[in-house]
């Protein structure tokens, strides 16, 4: 029994990471149509603006997260100005462009503060473990799980609650019928970005004392969300939670039974084949078009 | 004359929803049959139905003695039905001569057409551009073409392809008057050599060229006729209601 | 009528035979090019670009013509390079090797006996055919696999970049067989027809040079035959193509199965070139890099995407000897990248369509002046 749950804490913990990485994006593919490649880079901004307040300001990880959705939401939102707006007809170059701007963040920060491994301190309140039904778990990892369901919520009551989120949905739905409506779909669009990157950013900063912080640690986030949002659907934020959860267990069982490499070749593998034959997405249903 | 198509007790529904139900329609070689009905009757999705973009849930669907009911799209075009859609397709890159040349489908293989330069039968390709006018546009690509010009240019396409059967989607949808007249005229000269199933709403368009003429409601067949025929009919006066028959449609 | 159709029709050809002359001249210039460089260290550093050109154009043949953006480029790239390794691994002289010519790196991790899949390679001509087959038939399976299912757009390109990563993660897991992360290194010369190969040698130079004139030329001409026109029309309209009655599955494998077969080739050129083969040639990096050389140069043409490969890919190597530099010049490459998908999609050899089209405008004008415009009016004619 305790070998169960142990696996399903280990899911789960994997799954809300996931979560948290693929949330943003999710957001963003959704509501836009944008393949956001430079995703991972807002992801590492998040991580260095956790590192960069802590070491020259002197700020707790904390209260910097609040600067740092901000800051990154400002960041998403001047690329979206300068950049996305003008590939909304062209899906597949939305590709190729975030990804240049991938690039540019990357070496800008690479440029700015050397490309050596930085450290994020974790919160010394949650550096123990807590045991849940007799199994030890570390404190920091049931924040994020915590964290995670509380951004969902906040993100889900935005979209579904509030007049912003239906104006947004409305956007999503014919643009130009919500133009004429007197929608400013541009706004809309402007702030669902820099939202989507202000989430990236917290993100970051959430895994950067889990993990090492350097310039290139968005490469790997970034295809992974990007899998996960597929998975779950396109316009599904249920969906992407499902398709987290259900990644992040796969993976736990199957690093169990294999090792780390070929548990993540075999959900490679998994996705493949679920996209093949379902590409709307696992949670999605059919409707006519 | 013999029956080119036949459909039998076709049925399709999306969700729950019964787009098409029980429809049957038996259509004579050489025949101009047009489709008419109000928004929402089913007639776009029974060309969808016909050329297997949509896979019927009951019913036959017979191509002279072959049945393609679940057969693939790509199948049903080489058993001899070709289609024009409601939203101009054309390939936009290409050139006239190159969207004609695609559309001459005699041979799909992969392998041959590999190995084969286009051009095979340029001469009749330029006869084409020459019937529906687009003889000086050849070499444009396609993207620059007007709205009607566009049109023409998936009607000779359909006629590259040479299919048995056409399926014309509202083919004067977004032309002015003259225009129209003159896809009239086309789809009158097209009357004998090909097989053709138009959609319409514009009556003047549907008189001038139909024969008999099918009238669908709520993805039913209401009624079948002579254009003299159907404006008398009484229930389909009930549909047009307060438009004092299709005439005024 | 006849005259003006005659005239169409040769001005056609004119196009595709200016197109056939640029190309060949640019050939003639990169096989030249050893008359005037005979640095041998610059010879190899060119023929890398040339490789590197090879597959931006195998991947144009894919994306640019039938719309496939494939994300796994470089998963045919790198199998190619392994099928090359393994072959020039087995040739080794035995001071590298284990007992009966055991490759080192399974000797240190106490393999015992070479594993089946290994022992074929011992002959070249097979490793030089696997090298183009086996890539080949891996993009016929999974471009079969896709396109039956009739996946489009980005799930093409999750499904490809995912098949890549699984291999690429196999590679370096099975580290016993493949060398794992440090690829197979310390190799033999390729030896072909009693020709050496050192990868710094013009013999290498010219074997590269020669092996890309001769795929770019069978790429063009598949893009000219009556297939490549679907392709195109595939890449335009999908679904219209089916209407028609082609099995637009088929093209679309088989397109991919080509590119992916001039990739493999690259790969063998680039382990013979870098002189080891590694996982870092099946890496999202390197198969982001090779859409990126296609998207600069010009996804729709084939020397385009070439150019483009060889500028970019140029610029960068020529600035590697600097930290500063080739930082500052990433960075400069990601801003131009941006600058170019907003305002020239079609790459830079769009540049040459735009100044085409402003000259025939301008001649257009000049003749329109004494002739009437022709009347777009429909003609009678009968069919």
């Amino acid at each position: 029994m305790d070998f169960v749950l142990q696996q399903f804490i280990t899911g789960l913990s994997i799954g809300s990471i996931l979560l948290l990485v693929a949330l943003g994006l999710s957001i963003i593919y959704g509501s836009m149509g944008v393949i956001n490649m430079a995703h991972g880079e807002f992801i590492m901004l998040g991580a260095y603006g956790a590192w960069a307040l802590r070491e020259f300001v002197g700020l707790t990880l904390f209260p910097s997260l609040i600067f740092i959705f901000i800051a990154v939401g400002l960041i998403g939102a001047l690329i979206e100005l300068g950049v996305i707006r003008h590939l909304y007809r062209r899906t597949l170059d939305t590709i190729l462009a975030t990804w240049g701007i991938g690039v540019m963040l990357q070496q800008i920060v690479r440029l700015a503060a050397g490309g050596d491994l930085r450290y994020v301190q974790m919160p010394p309140s949650l550096a123990s473990s807590v045991s849940i039904l007799g199994v030890s778990v570390s404190a920091y990892r049931v924040f994020i799980v915590i964290a995670v369901a509380a951004l969902f919520l906040v993100t889900w009551l935005l979209i579904n609650r509030t007049s912003i989120g239906m104006r947004l949905r409305a956007v999503v739905q014919d643009p130009s019928i919500a133009s004429s409506f007197g929608i400013d779909a541009g706004r809309v669009r402007t702030m669902t970005f820099a939202y989507g990157a202000g989430l990236a950013g917290l993100a970051g900063a959430l895994v950067a004392p889990l993990k090492s912080v350097s310039p290139e640690m968005g490469t790997g986030y970034v295809v992974d969300a990007f899998f996960v949002v597929v998975l779950g659907g396109v316009q599904s934020l249920f969906g992407t939670v499902a398709s987290s959860f259900i990644l992040g267990q796969l993976s736990g069982v199957l690093a169990y039974w294999q090792n780390d490499t070929i548990a993540k070749a075999l959900v490679l593998l998994i996705i493949v084949v679920l996209i093949r034959f379902r590409p709307q997405g696992l949670f999605v249903t059919r409707v006519r078009t | 004359m013999s029956t080119l198509l036949q459909l039998q007790d076709v049925s399709v529904s999306f969700g729950g929803f019964k787009a098409v139900r029980d429809l049957s329609l038996d259509i004579k070689k050489g025949e101009l049959r047009c489709l008419i009905g109000p928004n929402g009757a089913g007639k776009t999705t029974a060309l969808d139905l016909i050329c297997g973009k949509v896979q019927p849930t009951g019913g036959q669907i017979r191509l002279g003695d072959v049945n393609v009911t679940d057969m693939e799209d790509y199948e049903i075009a080489r058993a001899g039905i070709g289609r024009k859609f409601q939203i101009p397709s054309v390939f936009k890159q290409l050139t006239v001569r190159e969207n004609l040349e695609v559309a001459d489908c005699r041979n799909t293989g992969v392998f041959w057409n590999f190995f084969h330069a286009p051009g095979g039968s340029e001469r009749s390709l330029e006869e084409l551009a020459e019937f529906v006018g687009l003889k000086d546009h050849l070499d444009e690509p396609a993207e620059y073409l007007s709205h009607g010009q566009t049109q023409w240019l998936e009607i000779a396409l359909l006629l590259a392809q040479d299919a048995d059967l056409i399926l014309l989607d509202e083919p004067t949808a977004g032309m002015t008057a003259q225009e129209t007249r003159k896809t009239a005229e086309i789809c009158l000269q097209l009357r004998g050599k090909h097989t053709i199933i138009v959609v319409e709403h514009d009556m003047g368009f549907v008189k001038e060229i139909g024969d008999v003429i099918s009238v669908m409601h709520q993805g039913q067949l209401l009624a079948e006729g002579s254009v003299a025929e159907i404006e008398k009919d009484k229930k389909v006066r009930e549909v047009y209601l307060g438009t004092s028959g299709i005439s005024h449609a | 009528m006849a005259t003006t159709v005659n005239f169409m029709k040769s001005k056609m050809k004119t196009k595709t035979i200016m197109q056939i002359a640029v190309y060949a001249a640019v050939c003639l210039a990169i096989l030249l090019l050893p008359l005037y460089a005979q640095d041998d260290f610059l010879l190899n550093r060119i023929a890398r670009y040339l490789v590197l050109a090879m597959v931006a154009m195998a991947l144009s043949l894919s994306w640019g013509y039938a719309g496939i953006l494939n994300l796994g480029q470089a998963m045919s790239f790198g199998i190619g390079s392994y099928c090359m390794a393994m072959a020039l691994k087995l040739r080794t002289v035995p001071v590298h090797t284990g007992t009966e010519g055991l490759p080192d790196f399974m000797v240190w991790n106490n393999v015992e006996t070479l594993p089946w899949f290994w022992k074929p390679f011992y002959s070249m001509p097979f490793a030089l055919l696997a090298g183009l087959l086996i890539p080949a038939l891996i993009a016929c399976i999974l471009g079969w696999f896709m396109f039956r299912g009739r996946v489009t757009g980005v799930f093409v390109a999750i499904i490809t970049l995912a098949a890549m990563i699984v291999l690429s993660l196999l590679i370096i897991d099975q580290q016993q067989y493949t060398g794992g992360f440090n690829g197979i290194t310390d190799l033999a010369q390729l030896e072909l027809f009693g020709i050496v190969f050192d990868a710094y040698s013009s013999n290498t130079y010219f074997l590269v040079a020669i092996s890309l004139t001769v795929c770019l030329f069978l790429a063009l001409a598949l893009t000219k035959t009556k297939g490549g026109l679907i392709l195109q029309a595939i890449r335009d309209q999908e679904s219209r193509v089916r209407y028609f009655g082609y099995d637009v599955a088929l093209y679309q494998t088989a397109v991919f199965g080509v590119s992916a077969a001039i990739a493999g080739l690259a790969g063998m050129l680039y382990t013979v070139v870098m002189e080891f083969a590694s996982p870092t040639f099946l890496s999202v990096q390197l198969s982001l890099s090779i859409v990126i050389w296609c998207a600069v140069g010009g996804r729709q043409s084939l020397l385009g995407a070439m150019l483009g490969a060889i500028l970019v890919a140029g610029m960068q190597g020529a600035l590697s000897e600097s930290e500063v530099f080739l930082e500052s010049w990433t960075l400069i490459m990601g801003g131009l990248f941006v600058l170019i998908v907003l305002f020239l999609p079609n790459g830079l050899a769009s540049l040459v369509d735009i100044a085409a089209e402003r000259f025939r405008r301008r001649q257009h004008d000049a003749t329109t002046q004494d002739e009437p415009a022709p009347s777009a009016e429909l003609s009678e004619g009968k069919l």
